[in-house]
């Protein structure tokens, strides 16, 4: 891996059952990588600043807080 | 029976590409009240397919269409703006939808969008279109299912002929008959009516056979992805045969290489007509597409030197791209880029060397290359395209049983 690239931790933490997925508008995205703080266990910035989302389910409270801080509200919650 | 279970045994799916099964699509169109756009644009390089459907078989077009909307709910035809197919639509007095002559202008949530006055662009599917939604910005869109031109002649047909006449031709895992446009080095391109199973060798003597020293074969557009001519012989079209290479049916568009072309060369403009398609929407789409056409570019470069950067950088960013675009352009193009780096990598690593196999005069690309923004770049880049599609200009259809 390139080093201006950053892929999402592998650590996992646990989540509650029916934990929502992290779903991205990439229309609506405008690559601002603030997703990578808010939701650090599972997003990771390419080469563009443009977020890679693992396929795993995040804590509820830990998703709203990222879709609410999303500037361009490019992030959704997926079931 | 009712039309979706003749469907459903029929095992008809969408012959635009994403082979999604044709009966959930409809009882889901029938359970919204959606409105149809039936796609007739051969959004991919080469095909010529719904051309041939509208050409010749427009009644039972018409019919399948009313089928799908039972008789009320709107129904639009999608053409490419100027096209024979848009004029012949226009003349049949249809309700024709205007699509520009771009290559994502005719991906299905584009339609959608161009449809409901937006901008021929893709759309965020957030969850399928045809149950309603809203894009991006919040617009609203009525339910609306886009089927393929010659998936609706097929349901037309399923109707009047039953599912079993329909499952007596092809394979039990891709069953009906099937349009493929073969073009390219053939002495006669064009449709041909066919059936998944047929032998790869019996469909292009049907084009009229495949040059000497013939090397490569381009199935699926940009899309798809590029196989050895060697393999021909052993071979029927079929999802199951060309998923050895990554490909499938798709679209079906056959593309035969000309043997007197360098094939890296030919990659390097497909790829850069590619970048400049990219709907400038999407981060890893409007960057990704630019930076992949950029690094083919540099190993296309007929020139001795020291590739491996590049190589990885390549392989890095072809595997970065999939999924991360709200249409799946980016996911094709990624998809062709990938089969010709594997099945090129010999003549690229002649390249590397200083001499080209197909020609030794060929001195490389003469053309610029694509315009790779990089990182620092702020908006969608519209460059012109350098490729002309293959126009649609084939209504003839031969059949091959
Ligand atoms: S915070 Fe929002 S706009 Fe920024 S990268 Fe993440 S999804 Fe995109
Ligand atoms: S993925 Fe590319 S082509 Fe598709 S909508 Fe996004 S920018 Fe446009």
């Amino acid at each position: 891996m390139s080093s201006d690239q950053r892929r999402p931790s592998r650590r996992r933490a646990p989540v509650s059952a029916g934990a929502p997925r992290i779903g991205v508008d990439r229309v609506a995205c405008s690559g601002h990588g603030i997703c990578a703080q808010t939701l650090a266990d599972v997003v990771g910035l390419d080469e563009w600043g443009y977020p890679i989302v693992a396929d795993r389910p995040v804590e509820a409270k830990d998703a709203d807080l990222a879709v609410k801080l999303c500037p361009a509200r490019a992030l959704y919650l997926r079931p | 029976m009712t039309l979706i279970d003749d469907l459903r045994s029929a095992g008809l799916t969408g012959r635009g590409g994403a082979a999604f099964s044709t009966a959930v699509k409809v009882a889901a169109a029938y359970d919204n009240g959606a409105a149809l756009i039936v796609n007739a644009c051969d959004g991919e390089l080469g095909a010529a397919k719904d051309a041939f459907v509208v050409a010749a078989h427009l009644g039972e077009l018409v019919e399948g269409a009313r089928l799908v909307t039972r008789g009320s709910g709107r129904i639009r035809y999608a053409a490419h703006r100027g096209s024979d197919t848009e004029t012949r639509l226009i003349a049949a007095g249809l309700d024709v939808l205007d699509v520009p002559s771009r290559y994502v202008s005719s991906e299905e949530t584009a339609v959608i969008s161009l449809a409901t006055k937006g901008l021929a662009r893709p759309m965020t599917k957030r969850a399928p279109f045809v149950g309603g939604g809203r894009d991006s910005r919040g617009r609203r869109i009525p339910p609306t299912v886009v089927l393929n031109a010659e998936t609706v002649w097929r349901i037309a047909q399923i109707a009047a002929y039953g599912p079993d006449w329909f499952r007596a031709q092809g394979t039990p895992a891709e069953p009906g008959p099937r349009l493929v446009t073969i073009g390219g080095a053939v002495p006669r391109p064009g449709v041909l009516e066919t059936a998944a199973g047929m032998p790869l060798t019996t469909l292009l003597a049907a084009a009229g056979g495949m040059p000497s020293g013939a090397g490569y074969l381009w199935v699926g557009g940009l899309g798809g992805v590029l196989m050895p001519a060697a393999d021909v012989p052993r071979l029927r079209w079929s999802s199951a045969d060309l998923a050895a290479y990554g490909g499938s049916v798709g679209p079906g568009v056959i593309d035969v290489l000309d043997p007197r072309e360098c094939p890296v060369e030919y990659v390097d403009r497909m790829l850069t007509y590619a970048a400049g398609e990219s709907a400038g929407q999407c981060g890893p789409c409007m960057f990704g597409l630019p930076a992949i056409a950029a690094d083919w570019h540099d190993l296309a470069a007929v020139r001795p030197g020291n590739r491996a950067t590049v190589e990885s950088r390549l392989t890095q960013r072809l595997a970065l791209v999939p999924g991360r675009g709200a249409c799946r352009f980016p996911d094709g193009v990624a998809r062709f880029a990938a089969s010709a780096h594997r099945q090129l990598s010999d003549h690229l690593a002649a390249h590397a060397e200083g001499h080209c196999p197909t020609s030794p005069t060929h001195a490389g690309p003469t053309h610029a290359g694509p315009t790779y923004p990089g990182p620092t770049y702020a908006g969608p880049t519209y460059s012109n395209s350098p490729v002309t599609p293959v126009a649609e200009s084939t209504s003839r259809s031969s059949r091959v049983v």
